[in-house]
Formats: C-alpha cells, structure tokens, sequence
C-alpha cells in the first residue's frame, strides 16, 4: 500500500513554493477524489507518486455569460516541480445540448480524455498531461497549464478594419489554424474525435505561438460519422476566422449593410441561420476559392466535407491560389506584421 | 462467389434497428418479394453501444446490453414474422446482428453484405433534417455513395 506523505513534509513541500503558507495549518491530504467538493482551496492531493496544491476551482464562460464554475476541475501546483496543473476529476454528467435546433445526448467521458492524452503526446497542437487513476480508480486527468490566451479571444480583441485584418492578419492565422486542422486529422486517423471543436477551445501558446487544441472529455452518442460533428466545428472556426468574428445577420441589419438584400436563405450557416456563411456577399475582397470552402458549410450546400483531409486539401488549393504567404494585398509584409500581433490586442487575459 | 455472381443473386441484406423506417422497409421487402421463390433475407442489425463512460457503473452498462438485445430479440422476430406471413419460407430467412467494430456503422454493413454475399442491400431512410445528417452522418445516403458491386434499395 502506497505511503500517504505527513502533514510536515507536505507543508515542507507547499512552502517550497509557496513559503507564506502557514506552519500550522493542517493540510488535508486526499487519495480519493470520488467526491470532487471535498477537494478544496489549499488542499493536497496525491496521485501515484506526485502530490498537487489545489487552488480555486476553474471557470468557463462563454457568448457572454458569467463564468460557470467547474467543481472537478481544479487549478493546482504541482509540488515536485512547481509548475501549475489543471486536474480533471470524475464527473459523470450526462445531458442533452442543443446544437441549432438540433438536440443530441452528450456524457462527459474521462477514458476518453485520457485515451487522447496518450496519443497525442507532445504533439505541439495539443494540450499535454496525463492520465492516473486515484486509490478509488477514477481516472484522474493531470495537465500542464497552456499560458496564453484563446483564439476566440485573440481574433475578437483585434482592433483593425476587416479588410486590413484579412489581408494583413488573417493568413498568418490561417496558416496555424490549418495546423490545428493537422492535429484533428491526426485524431481522426486513429478513429478518436475531439468531441467539442470550439473557437474557445484553441488556446494560443504564449511561448510557442502554437495553437493547441484543450478539453477532449466531451462524448455524444456516435450515429453513423463519428468524425462529422468536428468537421462541422472545423468549418465554425474558418467562418469565424474569415469573418473576424460571426457575421450576424441581426447585425448586418441593424447596420443597414448595403449587402442584407443580397443575402439568401442558403447563405446562413447550416445549423446557426443568423450566422452568414457566405461571407463573400459582405466582403468583396474574400477570394472565390476560401469563400468556396465556406459555401460547404452554408444552408445551400449540397455537398459536405466527409474527412478532414477533403478540407486540408481544399485549403492548401486556396493557399496556392492565392500565393505562400497567403494574401494578394500588395506592397506588405505579412509575416512581419504577424509578429506584432500582440500590440493590436486590448490586453486581455481572460484564460 | 465473384462480384458479379453477388450483384445478381437473390441474397437480400436488409438493414434494420427499432425505428418505424425499418418496419417500412421490412414490409417493402415483403411486398416486392413475398411469395416468389429463390429469394433469400437476411435481417442485419449493428449494435451500436454507447462508449464505456456514458455509464455511471458497470452493472448500468451491463444491463443497458440486456435490455438493448431483449429489444434486438423482439423486433428482429417481428420483422421475421412479417415476411412469413407473405408467404417466405422460414427456412428462408436468418437473422445476424454484431456489435458496430468500425468507426462507421456503414463499413460494418458493407463488410457484412460481402462476408454474406449478398447481391442486394436494404435500408430505410430516417427522417432526419440536412442539418442533422451534416451534424452525425446518414446511414442511407452514405450506403448509396460507398457500396460497391450490390444493387441498394432505398426506403423512403
């Protein structure tokens, strides 16, 4: 039986790192994390041979929302070497979510999250970590924190016109997104599928720059295509990387925009239809062969990507059609002007 | 058997789950071939189980495949008994179900039909939005698009 470390060496161990931590301030020390609420602020737990300092709970929010609170999900230290951790406890959820008008049963699924873990390793569009069951056998998810910011967030705090961002930003972006695209490809070649593709769900590498793919835990009930629903959420984020944000119809109108009276039934999105889809009819400027890879995810679509392959290729077509760097926009240096991304953000943090 | 043999033989693949689509199909199936000799059914369903933690325990999952093939049991004799009663001698007909062992519930079917040798595959169409199909794939559409060297009924 595994040897449980003594409140003074675990003390000894937290003030490494943290050295306020007071000396008499019993530590409570778990194995078992079945009941994920007893796993508080300041709090050790151990799992094989590692010990984790536990501090607040995380947080998601989303579309505006106040942030929810994630009870088994818990920000922590690791105490051998200091870095910060995000642990992933067992919760067994099961619900029905709606996608559109479309509703369908999901379960959180840790096997799933560990299984994806192993295979993705190091893979530099992933995030990293590992999974360990505690003394109860729940499998317990210990990943390394990504410092950086989302790329919903990157793209929305970006404060330059759509034309200046298309020609000047978007094709460096473009170029890690298709990264991404790799990473899920690489997924799906090993018959796993990430289950909750979101523009929430890139985060951007702060020392790398990489964009790497988190949270691989959400299941659904397969149908027939097990990889469909991320190429649907693979062509969500080309939308909203194209359109620098979702191109709302509700907004479009509110603008007055010159092209709403261009815009048909068929050029919504196939399941969001308020989001526009074709956004060629709002940006002249989008070329005919990015614009064409966006028609496959718009309402009048009669054909639909069926492997992430199709929609690599279809990219690489448009990188070709439009240069290596990705913009006819002449006279400019984009892989300079990408370097400087940071000083056009607002400076938000919200990771 | 060769490839052409199996597209003109009378071996029927009929691919069924619980759903009114299937019934419909199966009684198609009844109503196009009962009575005429030669013909050969074979009812196919693909267990498609949920993934191991959609469960809370194991006894839950354990009885989840209990009552799921209780259920298999049940319509797979009512569609069996649909065709006797139009005349299909028993002797004609078989029942095989198997557990989904590809990502895709259609190269299940497509590789049974070929183990099976079947010259024809039939399936009902569900009645599912576009979007839905785009969202989770369709069964139906992606048999028409992938099966090869079978004649493919479609029932609407």
């Amino acid at each position: 039986m595994k040897t449980m470390p003594n409140q003074n060496s675990t003390r000894r161990m937290i003030q490494r790192w943290f050295p306020n931590f007071p000396n008499d301030r019993l530590v409570e020390i778990h194995s078992d994390t079945t009941d994920f609420f007893r796993l508080n602020y300041d709090d050790v737990v151990v799992l094989g041979e590692r010990a984790y300092f536990i501090r607040q709970n995380a947080k998601e929010g989303r579309f505006g929302l106040d942030d929810e609170e994630k009870f088994w999900v818990k920000r922590a230290f690791d105490l051998e070497d200091g870095s910060r951790k995000i642990i992933k406890l067992v919760f067994h959820e099961r619900f029905k979510t709606l996608i559109g008008d479309i509703e369908f049963e999901c379960f959180r699924s840790p096997r799933k999250e560990a299984r994806i873990l192993e295979l993705a390793g190091d893979h530099k569009n992933f995030m990293h970590g590992y999974a360990i069951t505690d003394e109860k056998g729940n499998i317990v998810r210990v990943l390394d924190f990504i410092y950086g910011k989302p790329l919903s967030i990157m793209v929305q705090d970006i404060r330059l016109d759509h034309e200046t961002y298309f020609h000047r930003m978007f094709p460096a972006i473009l170029e890690r997104y298709i990264e991404c695209i790799q990473g899920i490809r690489f997924l799906h070649e090993h018959e796993e599928n990430h289950g909750d593709i979101r523009r929430d769900h890139i985060i951007i590498d702060r020392e790398s720059g990489h964009y790497r793919w988190i949270d691989f835990d959400f299941n659904y009930r397969q149908r027939e295509s097990i990889f469909s629903y991320d190429l649907f959420g693979l062509g969500n984020i080309l939308m909203f990387l194209v359109g620098k944000g979702d191109v709302l119809l509700s907004n479009l109108s509110r603008e007055k925009h010159p092209a709403l009276h261009r815009i048909r039934a068929d050029d919504a999105n196939i399941v969001f239809r308020r989001r526009v889809a074709n956004l060629r009819k709002i940006y002249p400027y989008i070329p005919e062969s990015l614009n064409r890879i966006l028609l496959h995810f718009s309402k009048g679509a009669n054909w639909f990507y069926e492997s992430a392959d199709q929609f690599l290729e279809d990219l690489e077509g448009y990188r070709k059609s439009v240069g290596r760097n990705g913009s006819s926009f002449e006279g400019r240096d984009n892989e300079t002007e990408c370097e400087t991304f940071e000083d056009m953000f607002e400076g938000k943090d919200r990771r | 058997m060769n490839e052409t043999a199996h597209n003109n033989n009378k071996k029927f693949l009929v691919v069924v789950d619980a759903s009114e689509n299937s019934r419909r199909a199966v009684s198609h199936v009844s109503r196009m071939l009962g009575g005429l000799s030669g013909f050969y059914v074979i009812f196919l369903h693909v267990i498609n189980p949920p993934e191991e933690d959609y469960f809370s325990c194991r006894s839950e999952q354990e009885e989840w495949m209990q009552q799921h093939r209780i259920e298999i049991d049940r319509f797979l004799k009512g569609y069996r008994q649909i065709l006797i009663q139009e005349g299909f001698d028993p002797k004609a007909l078989a029942l095989k179900t198997t557990l989904r062992y590809r990502p895709s519930i259609v190269e299940c079917i497509l590789e049974e039909r070929n183990r099976l040798g079947c010259g024809t595959v039939v399936v009902g169409r569900h009645d599912v939005s576009r979007s839905e199909e785009i969202l989770f794939g369709s069964i139906s559409s992606k048999i028409v698009s992938n099966a090869k060297h079978c004649t493919v009924w479609v029932v609407e």
